[in-house]
């Protein structure tokens, strides 16, 4: 077992030395190691979130069925004081058309 | 074509579709269509109708389809003019194309699909023996 130890101490202490030629390099701090990473990963993920969810998020709110209806009147080629016009008319009643529901 | 009152039920886009299907209905079938989306108070039909009496002297050439998403209810109406070349069978034909949309979610690509298959159904076949129209 302590055989073992010593064999292993040697071998680090083997990596640790340099080989001919071999030059080492200043280590990195430690805020360094996190901004690359961690930080970079996180950055990665955020964008890749981001491009996930823009499309629905600049469509806005979406219309489902059965869950109620949340924005104000619409009308397309109505009178140009709906209300007024609304308040002054007369319903159609010769007119014809259909019912229906989803 | 009348203003667009500002709301946030439909995107820009949507907006436009729905528009555009509006002015080809104008100009391939003459047929001048007005869509209100919106709660209809009380009896839809009633409502609708009375939304169709408010389009004023247009009204009996003019179809109306309104839409209440939060009910789920459609209701198109006919003016008297219009009903004579766009008939009830129509009209219903229009309305099964919108509400299978409205189920999937899809609002403003059901209503412009409508109004473009009424325009369809509205058009006149050009009859060579009594000239215009």
């Amino acid at each position: 077992m302590t055989a073992l130890i010593i064999q292993a101490v040697q071998v680090v202490q083997a990596a640790q030395e340099y080989d001919d030629g071999e030059i080492p390099a200043e280590g990195i701090s430690n805020v360094a190691v996190l901004l690359i990473f961690v930080g970079a990963p996180a950055l990665l993920f955020l964008v890749i979130a981001l491009l996930v969810m823009s499309p629905s998020m600049a469509r806005g709110p979406r219309y489902r069925p059965g869950l109620g209806w949340w924005a104000s009147p619409v009308w397309f080629n109505g009178p140009d004081d709906a209300d007024a016009a609304v308040r002054h008319a007369t319903p159609t009643t010769e007119g014809g058309g259909t019912s229906a529901r989803w | 074509m009348a203003r667009v009152p500002a709301g946030e039920a439909f995107s820009e886009r949507q907006n436009d579709d729905i528009v555009r299907a509006i002015r080809l209905a104008r100009k391939q079938a003459d047929l001048p269509v007005s869509v209100y989306v919106g709660t209809l108070e009380g009896d839809p039909r009633d409502v609708a109708m009375l939304l169709h009496g408010a389009l004023g002297e247009k009204a009996p050439e003019s179809v109306l389809v309104a839409v209440d998403p939060g009910s789920r209810r459609l209701e198109i109406v006919t003016g008297r003019d219009v009903r004579r070349r766009l008939d009830d069978r129509s009209t219903g034909l229009a309305a099964m194309a919108m509400t299978s949309a409205f189920q999937g979610g899809d609002l403003s690509g059901g209503i412009a699909n409508g109004i473009i298959a009424l325009a369809e159904h509205a058009q006149t076949p050009r009859s060579l023996h009594t000239g215009a129209r």
